[in-house]
């Protein structure tokens, strides 16, 4: 077994989070927030560069921390939004704060996110479910702001209902402004949807770019993933040019504590986006 | 490396002078069936015969099972203060099979993001190694584990004329020449080293087919029947995780002090046999069976890190073995899953 130990002279916590403030809480729906956070000291706050499908450690002081990826876009430099669900204990202690409330933020972690870079020239295909929306979401928004140098885009979104529906107001803008193909489904439909009914799966098939040169995004609940790729595969997309987001339980974010792991990758360093390549033989990915 | 000799009548007066000057934790008997690494007074309390302790010597110092990491203010400013606590220790009669344990805690803690609560108290510890006599269920020549290539600073094998002392470190080699009259080895050291080791392996009783076996544990990783066996008997509890030299998967945590001014976050050992191990919010549970659970561990300990780092994560210790309450043996299961795979 060789060691190797690298010499630092003043200790240094990568577990201790920078302290920020809630500047803003808007509600997305009945079970999602939105909350838009500042890093206090400035120079931190410069120094904090995200990629899209990164994500963030949030320490609610007292309560907890969890990991949330961030749905903003990253050419926004002076703060990041999260999209948070009210479903354990710090998301619902966060769901109980007020603005100008205190956070600790460690991240942006993750080396594995959405090569937008790579994905540059190529049709774009992002296909979310759920609170899937939110790591997606800062993808989304980095290709509108260089529209030009993408070829198509799709945005394929599935909820349980049109009331869980996350950024919808934006979404429904974004549909008139001829930039996307917006593709919205419903589980269950109420007396006012007239658009499509069922899981997004079913969606897939209705896809019109060849293979060469179309990039796809992935993110959504763990059941979804088995029954879009059956479907990405059916129409031959590559599966190097197949991105998913993985979630697993994190407590360090820095690959430490093991709770992530998948086979022999860890999701917070290793991923959390993975190319359905680099996992297709991983056992228990998807 | 320096290979030295230290005559037996002058033993104690090294770890004497160790004990005076540093301050020495070693093994000691703490009662008819269990011995531990704790702080020592004299050379006298040590007891070299033992054959395990319940906690792994170097994990006990360098990876507490709780463990503070950041204090923060919890009104104002918020001010956050990171806590790295570490202390100057020796430990002295620790095997082979431990240091290689260590050896793979101090690749995990370095690797990626390097941890200070982890790295600083491991600068700062001594590691003084010794070839204690396995246990009746040790299987550490299986796993390539009951010699140590690195991690000590000092190790000593107890031959018939003294002490044979290989020398890692320069901080290992002045212990030893302040402190004691260790002569160079000799060529007729080396020989009886040599025989000592040869005797020393067959000690070892347990035999384990662990041969080709990562590959192979692909095969069979899908056999939920095979997994389903055996793990029938398991109760989720956890002890062997508690008792494993290279388990290090923690939970972090944050507590309101009892002032409610000031907050802590801290880390615990946690358990991947647990049911809560993989479970999300929104209720979710990646690994919600015991079998499935049991798996994953055989996976991190024998294949996983063979597969990232080139060596397993199990040195074979024996621990796990005799902590479980429902007697399951993973060597036993190494060579049940390995026929599942012979022709």
């Amino acid at each position: 077994m060789v060691v190797e130990i690298r010499e630092k002279i003043t200790p240094d916590s990568i577990y201790a989070p920078e302290v920020a403030t809630i500047t803003e809480i808007r509600s997305l729906t009945s079970t999602e927030k939105q909350f838009i956070v500042k890093i206090d000291d400035p120079q931190k706050r410069e120094a904090f560069n995200f990629l899209p499908g990164q994500f963030v450690e949030l320490t609610v002081f007292g309560v907890g921390e969890a990991p949330f990826s961030i749905p903003s876009s990253p050419n926004n430099r002076d703060f990041f939004e999260l999209c948070i669900r009210n479903a354990g204990s710090v998301s619902g202690a966060l769901h109980q704060m007020k603005e100008g409330s205190k956070v600790g933020i460690r991240g942006p972690f993750g080396n594995g996110y959405f090569p937008f870079e790579k994905m540059k020239n190529n049709n774009i295909v992002i296909i979310a479910g759920g609170l899937g929306m939110a790591p997606v979401r800062s993808l989304l928004l980095y290709i509108l702001e260089s529209r030009s140098s993408y070829k198509g885009l799709t945005l394929i979104y599935g909820c349980v209902e049109p009331g869980s529906i996350l950024y919808r107001d934006e979404i429904e803008k974004l549909k008139n402004t001829g930039d996307i193909d917006v593709k919205l489904t419903v589980d269950r439909a109420d007396r006012e949807w007239s658009g499509n009914v069922g899981v997004c799966t079913k969606l897939i098939p209705e896809l019109k770019y060849p293979p060469e040169d179309t990039c796809i995004v992935v993110c959504g609940p763990p059941v979804m993933y088995r029954f879009v790729i059956i479907e990405l595969e059916g129409k031959k997309y590559d599966p190097e040019k197949i991105f998913l987001s993985l979630e697993r339980r994190m407590e360090c974010g820095v690959g430490k504590c093991n709770h992530c792991h998948i086979g022999d990758k860890l999701s917070c360093v290793d991923g959390p986006v993975f190319s359905l390549w680099d996992i297709k033989n991983l056992k228990e990915a998807i | 490396m320096l290979y030295k000799l230290l005559k037996k009548e002058d033993y104690r007066e090294f770890i004497n002078n160790l004990v005076l000057n540093y301050g020495v934790l070693g093994p000691k008997k703490i009662n008819d069936a269990v011995h531990d690494f704790v702080p020592v007074s004299t050379a006298d309390e040590i007891d070299l015969s033992y054959r395990r302790t319940t906690l792994p010597p170097a994990k006990k110092i360098l990876f507490p099972s709780c463990e503070s990491l950041v204090r923060y203010e919890l009104s104002g400013s918020f001010k956050v203060l990171p806590v790295i606590e570490s202390s100057r220790a020796i430990l002295f009669g620790v095997s082979a099979w431990d240091i290689n344990g260590m050896n793979f805690l101090d690749r995990i803690f370095s690797t990626d993001f390097l941890d200070d609560n982890y790295m600083q108290k491991r600068r700062k510890l001594t590691v003084i190694g010794f070839d204690c006599q396995p246990s009746d269920s040790n299987f550490a020549v299986a796993m390539g584990s009951e010699y140590a290539n690195t991690g000590f600073d000092l190790f000593f094998t107890e031959l018939e004329a003294g002490y044979f002392i290989r020398v890692a470190t320069a901080k290992g080699a002045s212990m030893l020449i302040d402190h004691s009259r260790a002569a160079d080895a000799t060529e007729g050291d080396f020989k009886s080293y040599n025989r000592f080791m040869e005797s020393y392996r067959k000690k070892f009783k347990v035999r384990v087919d662990i041969k080709d076996f990562h590959d192979n544990f692909e095969s069979v990783y899908n056999k939920n029947p095979l997994w389903d066996r055996l793990s029938k008997s398991c109760f989720s509890c956890g002890s062997c995780n508690l008792t494993c030299p290279t388990c290090f998967c923690f939970n972090v945590r944050d507590d309101v002090m009892i002032n409610l001014k000031e907050g802590i976050k801290s880390r615990q050992w946690d358990s991947c046999m647990i049911p809560e191990y993989g479970l999300v919010a929104g209720g979710h549970n990646f690994r919600p069976s015991a079998s499935n659970r049991l798996k994953q561990r055989y996976r991190c300990k024998l294949k996983t890190f063979v597969d990232k780092f080139g060596y397993f994560s199990c040195v074979g210790c024996g621990r796990c073995v005799e902590a479980c309450l429902a007697q399951i043996n993973i060597y036993e299961d190494i060579n049940t899953i390995k026929k599942e795979v012979t022709v």
